[in-house]
């Protein structure tokens, strides 16, 4: 009886609102102070500029006089615009071009690194994958423009050494976007390698030893225990690394300019031109609205498909 | 003391968060201690008044004049910094600058060349100079009797002097003399055709894709100015007299541009121009000649590149003619000091400034005077004088107020001929139908 008492008591007390602790205070302004930074980056550079630009699509305004309503004119423009349609076609094989190499050949090198070997050699080669991710993009555009040069490129030169004739990298139409491609891979797939290897990494041992006494060969393995097991991964990967390959601009400006013609002009570049070389604002936000757009409706999509084939522990 | 027991609620934490933020902000906006003028320059006045210059040139050409500026403008702390960005050339000059001042960015002395006038006068981003002409009757002078007139005009908008002209250039042949020489090819005498040209070019190249490739001649391939070197020698011009509509579809345009194309892809004396540097190839003796202004001696000064010399350009059809652009320093609507920065054009423009400008290999200097200096000939290959020369037949480069719009769109259509994927018919005629629209915008304002 007692103890049911005692219970009781405890019971109504902690139905009771409860003074929080200093350390429950202390905690969340802690919590508050910590995000205030990132809140105030996001509302600045974030979400004021998206409301700015959905305002912006109904004014004609080109920074130095005052702007002018514009009404619909801007986004019926959109329709007319085929040079943008061009262009957005450059973007989506960019996008899948550097989105499919990008994450196969980070999960390659990270299932490579991930093996057994001299410690030496692996922090080695992790660093050597990896630093092409910590230079400055433009500045290695301009020595991979160097490299592509199709008259005296280093490339060429060396496929001429076996044989092979000269390729032209950056004047082709064919070629331009193919090696803003190869760079782009070149340049970004030792970050993915990264992320996969924190996902290969966090998979359990002990999964891979039982699959292996019941006698699953190597394709086995990674087919049935890695896939399914680094699919968040993966799907965290595709997702920033597809959203990024939709903002590629500084590394094709300065290795082709976007050209020959508009060969290799991407997107992210158009919005500029349009904003900050013919002073469009209006028109550059309506462009840059369709993009946010097309994001928005591939992330979703990619969260909805990722039901199928993203398996949680 | 005791401490409340209570939770910061939703709202306190936001008030806090909008407190923090706004404290941040008068940080972040209060104004920056006066900039530390660069080049060595002596510490600033406190009292003075902070005036920044903008440039496209190398920011070390101006090293003395901050000095200068430290010692002759008293009250004046002068920043000269860069407004140049990647490949841009003009255009992309006065994208950033337009960019810059929309920024509230403060700019109180601009240098901008033809090129970029239109559009920068349009914007009512520079202050007309007259009335500071006409109470300056020393500086006035000096425009007048020391500036060639067509280098002044350049730098007129509707009879209003917009920049004092500092320095120009036209576009002549840089040529390797111990290639020639080795060659045994006697250079041209000035007066040379674009045979006699293809001639020399046959017989200098040396390529079979290997790594001892040596070219005979590149070109930009791109740039109104440097295109307008081969128009304006077959009396052609890619916008009318007027700059007013497209003039792609005359045929010398696309004679022009077929004998650009065959010096690449039939000739193959000449490299596509997209990725190659035509500056580290010429040093290096992978190329024979080139076309450029009187700032390419600038690289070949610094790698004591001696073995070259100068020729004017080929010449196919009408009147002998030069492209020749300048540019100048104008002080910025934006500018809360005009008068001060009024003395800090003149510094600029001056003598002293010129002379710096010569002896690093820079432009053209636009006084007379410091071009008919001994430093002038001392401080370029024997053949110098050619620069200074030609300016009686100079012709403006083309430079309508949408420079900015139409120089990318002539480019773009360029490098499709270069590549072979367009014959010089097809592009030209894409190329016109994107022009136009844009010539009959700039008439409807």
């Amino acid at each position: 009886m007692q103890t049911t008492e005692i219970s009781s008591a405890s019971l109504r007390s902690a139905a009771q609102p409860q003074p929080p602790s200093t350390l429950a205070r202390h905690e969340t302004i802690a919590g508050w102070l910590f995000a205030t930074p990132a809140l105030i980056g996001l509302l600045t550079f974030t979400a004021l500029p998206i409301i700015a630009s959905l305002i912006l699509v109904f004014l004609h305004y080109d920074l130095l006089t005052p702007p002018k309503w514009a009404g619909i004119g801007n986004i019926t423009r959109l329709g007319s615009d085929t040079r943008m349609f061009t262009i957005y076609w450059n973007t989506l094989r960019l996008v899948i071009g550097a989105t499919l190499l990008n994450n196969v050949l980070g999960l390659l090198l990270a299932v490579g690194v991930n093996r057994s070997m001299p410690s030496v050699l692996r922090y080695f080669l992790r660093t050597s994958i990896f630093f092409p991710v910590l230079t400055t993009t433009a500045s290695l555009a301009v020595v991979w423009r160097f490299l592509l040069t199709q008259d005296r490129g280093v490339v060429n030169y060396l496929l001429g050494q076996i044989g092979l004739g000269p390729v032209p990298w950056l004047s082709s139409s064919n070629w331009a976007l193919i090696s803003a491609i190869i760079y782009d891979v070149w340049k970004s797939c030792g970050y993915l390698m990264v992320i996969y290897l924190a996902g290969l990494q966090g998979i359990p041992n002990s999964y891979y030893e039982a699959a292996q006494i019941d006698g699953a060969n190597r394709l086995q393995l990674f087919r049935h225990i890695t896939l399914p097991l680094i699919s968040p991964t993966a799907f965290f990967a595709i997702v920033i690394s597809l959203i990024g390959a939709f903002q590629i601009f500084d590394n094709v400006w300065v290795l082709t300019e976007g050209g020959p013609g508009d060969a290799s002009r991407v997107i992210a570049m158009y919005i500029y031109e349009k904003a900050f070389k013919g002073f469009e604002m209006g028109y550059a936000s309506a462009v840059s609205l369709t993009l946010f757009a097309i994001l928005i409706a591939l992330t979703l999509g990619q969260f909805y498909g990722a039901r199928r084939w993203v398996h949680y522990e | 003391m005791s401490m409340s027991k209570r939770t910061l609620s939703r709202r306190e934490m936001l008030r806090l968060t909008a407190l923090a933020t706004a404290g941040a902000a008068v940080v972040a906006c209060s104004p920056a201690p006066a900039a530390t003028s660069e080049g060595g320059a002596a510490a600033p006045s406190q009292d003075a008044v902070d005036i920044i210059a903008t440039t496209s040139m190398p920011v070390n050409t101006f090293d003395n004049s901050l000095e200068r500026a430290a010692d002759q403008l008293a009250g004046i702390n002068l920043e000269v910094n860069a407004n140049g960005w990647g490949n841009g050339g003009w255009d992309g000059y006065s994208d950033t600058l337009l960019t810059r001042i929309a920024g509230g960015e403060q700019i109180d002395v601009i240098m901008i060349a033809i090129e970029g006038l239109g559009l920068l006068s349009a914007k009512n981003v520079l202050t007309p100079l007259d009335d500071f002409l006409a109470a300056d009757s020393a500086a006035q002078e000096t425009l007048e009797n020391d500036v060639h007139v067509t280098l002044r005009e350049m730098l007129q908008v509707d009879g209003k002097q917009m920049e004092y002209p500092f320095s120009w250039n036209n576009m002549v042949t840089y040529y390797n003399t111990a290639i020639f020489e080795e060659a045994g090819i006697e250079p041209s005498a000035g007066d040379w055709t674009w045979e006699d040209f293809l001639e020399v070019c046959t017989k200098v190249a040396r390529v079979s894709g290997s790594a001892d490739d040596r070219y005979a001649y590149s070109f930009w391939g791109s740039g109104m100015f440097g295109m307008a070197a081969w128009y304006f020698n077959n009396d052609t011009s890619p916008l009318t007299a007027d700059w007013s509509a497209s003039n792609l579809l005359d045929p010398k345009v696309a004679d022009s541009l077929q004998f650009l194309a065959d010096l690449i892809l039939e000739h193959k004396v000449a490299p596509n121009p997209e990725g190659w540097d035509e500056g580290a190839q010429f040093l290096a003796g992978n190329l024979v000649m080139r076309t450029c202004g009187r700032w390419c001696i600038s690289g070949l000064l610094e790698s004591d590149f001696t073995t070259y010399d100068l020729q004017y350009q080929p010449h196919r059809a009408g009147p002998l003619k030069t492209v020749a652009g300048t540019d100048g320093w104008g002080v910025s609507t934006s500018s809360s000091s005009p008068q001060e920065a009024w003395e800090v054009v003149k510094l600029l423009s001056g003598t002293d400034a010129s002379l710096d400008m010569v002896q690093l290999g820079g432009n053209i200097p636009a006084l007379r005077s410091v071009a008919e200096m001994p430093e002038f000939a001392e401080y370029g290959p024997s053949n110098t004088a050619i620069f200074y020369e030609s300016l009686d037949y100079a012709a403006t480069v083309p430079s309508p107020t949408n420079f900015n719009i139409i120089e990318p769109i002539l480019n773009r259509h360029y490098a499709t001929i270069w590549n072979g994927e367009k014959s010089v018919e097809e592009a030209l005629q894409a190329a016109h139908d994107e022009l136009q629209p844009e010539m009959e915008k700039l008439q409807q304002g």
